[in-house]
Formats: structure tokens, C-alpha cells, sequence
């Protein structure tokens, strides 16, 4: 059995009396994509900053390869990092920048271009050794910073937000051709960011995190369609929330009673609380679909055209905060207009929460 | 850049920078007219006994050549070189302190120390560090309670260099704050993260890219310094001297008005080409970067 390309075991990290990650624990398998997704200030950049070596844990230990690095510094932790601003130094060209790391340790000149040169053609900047970095575009200098870290063979590769500086049309691109490199390299990447989206697209697991703690780490389709709580279902993805009750439990499922309808959801979130407790139901937008019976119902206040899918926000007394969502097929959508109002169908299954406030 | 900024102003309010246009004017003949003034002396003769010099001549110049008056050079151009490498290698920790302390009272009171001499006059420091180095002052006093003697240190080379250091080290702090401050401080955890000592890191990728802030600040300590009166006046005590204090002794106390300008004349262009050597060096580096 191969070991764990990283494992984090109870870590905890303090500011002063804030706390900002609670006894966190993680195992990266070896050429595992595993991404930490959660809105800022939720720890994910104090555990990736924890596993490059910047920050110091108060307590618990951080593994790689097997072997513990707590008290390891930065330099000798053998880490790849691709940062935000991809930090490449601006002084050297792109061959040395992609070298750097090489010569850091030791290796000597002339080998180090043969792997600098075989890394540029993995990352297809070959021809712009001699560029600076500000004489390539965005999506180039992200990987001349890719190269860079993965020359190295790193134990890990750590991605911090590295789409964010760029424009929303590149994104798409550049997070498939990362994640085809990533592959061929076949390297344990940690990758931090706060867009659900890329989350979800780009990674083997998801961490989701908030205020300082792991909430779920499940693949992308288990923290969708069975989020571990509130806050998971909340974050990953568009929900509608409507208030029903327990009506009981049986094995792993849920019976909830949402006005006439009985829908199933996942048990164990629900469990210890009695029957007739009220909950609070979460509905993806793509399992509601216009029709009977009847599940909600609402007076359209926006139709946005999304290409494959429409959104259709309804004003909807029963959902929590008054709006609900749905996302229909534009066949389907045709003829909605604001104004009108619009019957939708519920699923068979969906995640439940106890209710936050009592009803 | 500095330059499309100014275009970019003169669109905005051309109205202004034409009114202001006129004094700008009057304040730049103003100088110049000063200029010429010193420059016509420099090549006038002195005629002793009077305050009116004679006809033209180059003599003032030629009289340069002497050596007494080569080796005030040559100490000045080491004083300020000293002077600018002094102030450059006290002045970068406390330009990266500034920037990088997270403490906010650490950087208030590192500004503090370091920018209130500015709003001392040169006077007034000059005569703390009087008291400070002086026979029976705190440094002597300090060294005999340690049992180490006594060491003269006032109107002597370095007692002037440690107060024009002194001088020079506030403009040479803000300035090299100011050109760190473009360095991101991502690149250094770049750089270690790449395997990198903190050491390795900081001589591969820091202090490449603070040297135009280096040059910058090391080129104002030079010239600002050659300039420099009072300071090797007091502390030097006539036992040091810069060109300054030769043009004033010979303009105040000899009243060769001509020669006193000729050497000032002489000292401008000195200074003239030392700058534009490190101009052209700085161009060098600016270009690699």
C-alpha cells in the first residue's frame, strides 16, 4: 500500500485568542486532487500555509510522505507552491525562474536546463525560456508558475487561489489544462479556493470548510448531493430552503413532510430528533420542474438566460428568505416572464437539516 | 512614467500649470542668474586687499592643481562615498523593519527614531554629536567605565563620518522603504518554498530587486553629502575638511571671493559627473529587471 502523499492529524492554529483551524484532519492519497473550499477566513489558507511551512502549528501533526514535517521548515519540506499572484521573480527570465528551485538544491547548471527544458514542454511554454515574466500573459506566467513548482517533484503540490487573478473567460481553460498536467505529473495537489465552481470541477475530494473546521471531505458529487450539514448545503451550489417536519425515520432515510408532499432525505443528520420536529429541507434548483403536484409556488421575479439552463427566480412565501430558485431546460422556460406565476415539482430526494429556529 | 503622468496632468488642468507657469519662470532666472554670478567670479582674478575681483582669468582654475587642495577633493569624494555606503548599510534593516514588522508600534517607533533628526537642524545635531563624541563626552565616559580608555574621536574622520551618517540616514530610509515596498513579499516565500535558505533567498531574489531603490538612495547620500557644512565644520574642527569648508575659509576668512567660487564651481561638476556615472549605473541595472 502506498503511503498518504500528506496527512494532517488534529491540527490546531492560533492567533492570539482567535482560533483558526480547530483540530483539522486530512489525508491526501498519493496524485490525489483534493481542493479546500470555504469563504474567507474559514482556515483554508492557515492549513495550506500549515503544510508549506510558513505557519507553525499549536498543536497536532502534519505528515508528508509518511514522515513528519511539523518542525520542518519551508526549504527543506520539499513542497511545490503555486501562489496567487504566482510570484515569479520578476528579475529573472523564465528558464531561471522554472531553475530556480533546481539550483536551490545544487544541482548542477547543466542538468538543471535538461529539466527545466522537459518541464516547460509539459506546461507548453517551450520557446519562452528567454521571456521575463512580465512579457507573458496571465495564463502563461500560471504556468511558468506551475513549472516551476512541479520541476522540483515536489511531495505535494500547493495551489493557492491561482485562477483568481485572471479573467473569468480563461478560467475554464486553464483549470482543465491544470488538472491535466497535475495528472501527468501524477502529483498529491492541495488546492485552496473559495469558488464553489472550481471546486466542484476540478477536484477528486472536497474539503468544505468555515470558521476554522473541516465541515464534510467527500468527491464533488457526495458534498452536492448529500451535504454533511447546513452550512455544506448551503455553500456548494444554489438551494432552496423550505421548512417541513420529521415524519419519521427508517434505516438511513428520512420521511419529511414538506406541506403535502413527502419527500426522502439522508438520516443521519436527523438523527435524536423526534417525530413531528420541524426541518428544514434543501432543494438543488435543477430537481425542481414546473408541474404538479405542486411542491411551491411563486411569482417569477427574473428569468436569466444561462445558455444550456435558464435560472428562474420565483418570490416564494414558503422558502426561507422568500425566494426560491429553479433551473430549467430553455424549452421549459419559454414563455416565463416576470410577473407570472409559476407551479414547480419537488424531487423524491433531497438533504435535510434539523430546522435552525424553532417554527 | 513620470513622464506620460505629466502630459496626462497638463490635459487635466492646463489652465493651472499655465498660471503657474509664469512664477515657475521668474524662480528658475532667479537661480540661474545666482549660478552665473558664482560662475563669473570663478573666472575673474583676485586682486588683494579687494572685494571687487579683477579681469578674466582662468588662474583659479589652474591653482586647483595643487595638491593640498586635489587631497580636499579626493577626502570629500571618500567622505561621501563613506557617508552613502554607512548610511546604505544602516539604513536597508530599518527600511525592511518598516515594511515588514507586523507591529504597528515597532513601525511608528522605528519611523519615529529615524525621521525626527530631519526635523532637527543640522546645528543641533551637530552639536549633540559633539557631546556625544567629545573627550570628557558619553562615548569616552562609557569606554573608561568599561575600563577600555579613552579615544579621541572628536575632529577626527570618522567622528564626521558617524555625523553625517547620522544626517543623511532619514533620506536614505524613506527612500529605500520606498523602493522595497515594490517588492512583493510573496516572492521571498516563493523563493523558500522552491528550497531556498531564508539567507540563499534574500541574496537571489530581495537584494537584486532593491537595487534600484539602493542606487537611488546611495546616489542622494553622495550628492547630498558633498554638499555638507556645518557637520565637518564642528565635528571636523578644522582637522577634517570638505569642500565646503575650503570655499568658506577662503571666501570668509581669505576673501578670495574668485578662488572660493572656482572651487565651488569645481565641486559642482564633481559632483555632476559622480552623478552621472550612477545614473548610468542604475540604467544598467533598471534595464536587467
Amino acid at each position: 500500500m502506498a503511503v498518504e502523499a500528506l496527512r494532517l492529524d488534529g491540527v490546531t492554529r492560533r492567533f492570539g485568542a482567535v482560533t483558526a483551524l480547530h483540530g483539522a484532519s486530512l489525508v491526501v492519497a498519493p496524485g490525489e486532487f483534493v481542493t479546500l473550499l470555504g469563504p474567507s477566513g474559514c482556515g483554508k489558507t492557515t492549513l495550506l500555509n500549515l503544510v508549506a511551512g510558513f505557519q507553525t502549528p499549536d498543536e497536532g501533526e502534519i505528515f508528508l510522505g509518511g514522515e513528519s514535517v511539523t518542525r520542518v521548515p519551508v526549504w527543506k519540506r520539499d513542497i511545490g507552491m503555486v501562489f496567487q499572484s504566482y510570484a515569479l521573480f520578476p528579475h529573472m527570465n523564465v528558464a531561471e525562474n522554472v531553475a530556480y528551485g533546481l539550483r536551490a538544491r545544487g544541482m548542477p547548471k547543466v542538468e538543471a536546463m535538461g529539466r527545466v527544458a522537459e518541464a516547460l514542454r509539459m506546461v507548453r511554454l517551450s520557446g519562452l525560456e528567454d521571456r521575463r515574466p512580465r512579457q507573458l500573459s496571465g495564463g502563461q506566467q500560471q504556468r511558468a508558475a506551475l513549472a516551476r513548482a512541479l520541476v522540483i517533484r515536489p511531495r505535494i503540490l500547493l495551489l493557492d487561489e491561482p485562477f483568481s487573478a485572471l479573467d473569468r473567460a480563461l478560467r475554464g481553460g486553464l483549470q482543465v489544462e491544470v488538472r491535466e498536467i497535475q495528472r501527468a505529473a501524477g502529483v498529491a495537489t492541495l488546492f485552496v479556493t473559495h469558488d464553489q465552481h472550481e471546486a466542484l470541477a476540478m477536484s477528486d475530494r472536497i474539503a468544505v470548510m468555515s470558521g476554522g473546521r473541516i465541515h464534510q471531505v467527500g468527491t464533488p458529487e457526495e458534498v452536492y448531493a448529500r451535504p454533511a450539514d447546513r452550512f455544506v448545503a448551503g455553500f456548494v451550489g444554489d438551494a432552496t430552503v423550505l421548512r417541513g417536519r420529521l415524519r419519521g425515520l427508517m434505516g438511513g432515510t428520512a420521511g419529511i413532510e414538506v406541506g403535502q408532499a413527502v419527500l426522502e432525505a439522508d438520516a443521519a443528520p436527523l438523527r435524536g430528533l423526534s417525530q413531528g420536529a420541524p426541518v428544514d429541507a434543501f432543494l438543488r434548483p435543477e430537481t425542481l420542474s414546473p408541474g404538479g403536484p405542486a411542491l411551491l409556488s411563486g411569482e417569477v421575479r427574473s428569468v436569466v438566460f444561462q445558455g444550456g439552463h435558464v435560472d428562474v427566480h420565483l418570490a416564494c412565501a414558503e422558502a426561507a428568505g422568500g425566494r426560491a430558485v429553479a433551473r430549467l431546460a430553455p424549452m421549459l422556460a419559454s414563455g416565463l416572464a416576470a410577473g407570472s406565476v409559476l407551479e414547480l415539482a419537488g424531487p423524491s430526494r433531497c438533504a435535510a437539516f434539523p430546522a435552525e429556529e424553532p417554527a | 512614467m513620470a513622464g506620460e503622468k505629466s502630459t496626462a496632468l497638463g490635459q487635466g488642468a492646463p489652465g493651472l500649470l499655465r498660471g503657474l507657469a509664469l512664477p515657475a519662470w521668474l524662480c528658475g532666472l532667479a537661480f540661474a542668474a545666482a549660478l552665473l554670478a558664482v560662475f563669473q567670479y570663478a573666472l575673474r582674478a583676485h586682486v588683494p586687499g579687494e572685494l571687487e575681483p579683477g579681469g578674466f582669468t582662468l588662474q583659479n582654475f589652474v591653482a586647483q592643481a595643487h595638491p593640498l587642495y586635489i587631497g580636499v577633493f579626493w577626502d570629500t569624494l571618500l567622505l561621501c562615498a563613506g557617508t552613502a555606503i554607512l548610511s546604505l548599510l544602516a539604513g536597508y534593516p530599518l527600511a525592511w523593519a518598516i515594511l515588514r514588522t507586523r507591529s504597528r508600534l515597532a513601525r511608528s517607533m522605528i519611523l519615529a527614531i529615524v525621521i525626527t533628526p530631519l526635523f532637527l537642524g543640522e546645528i543641533v545635531r551637530t552639536y549633540g554629536w559633539i557631546v556625544v563624541l567629545g573627550n570628557s563626552g558619553f562615548l569616552n565616559a562609557a569606554l573608561a567605565w568599561l575600563g577600555l580608555g579613552r579615544a579621541e574621536m572628536l575632529f577626527t574622520t570618522g567622528g564626521v563620518l558617524a555625523a553625517l551618517v547620522h544626517v543623511t540616514l532619514p533620506i536614505v530610509v524613506i527612500m529605500l522603504a520606498a523602493g522595497l515596498a515594490h517588492i512583493e513579499p510573496e516572492l521571498e516565500r516563493a523563493a523558500q518554498s522552491l528550497g531556498a535558505t531564508p539567507a540563499r533567498g534574500f541574496f537571489t531574489v530581495t537584494l537584486p530587486l532593491s537595487l534600484p531603490g539602493i542606487l537611488a538612495a546611495g546616489t542622494t547620500a553622495f550628492a547630498w553629502t558633498f554638499s555638507a557644512f556645518a557637520t565637518p565644520q564642528l565635528v571636523g574642527g578644522g582637522k577634517v575638511n570638505m569642500i565646503s569648508n575650503l570655499v568658506y575659509q577662503l571666501g570668509f576668512a581669505s576673501f578670495n571671493f574668485p578662488f572660493a567660487a572656482a572651487l565651488a564651481v569645481s565641486g559642482l561638476a564633481l559632483t555632476a559627473v559622480s552623478l552621472a556615472a550612477l545614473s548610468l549605473v542604475t540604467r544598467r541595472v533598471e534595464q536587467r529587471l
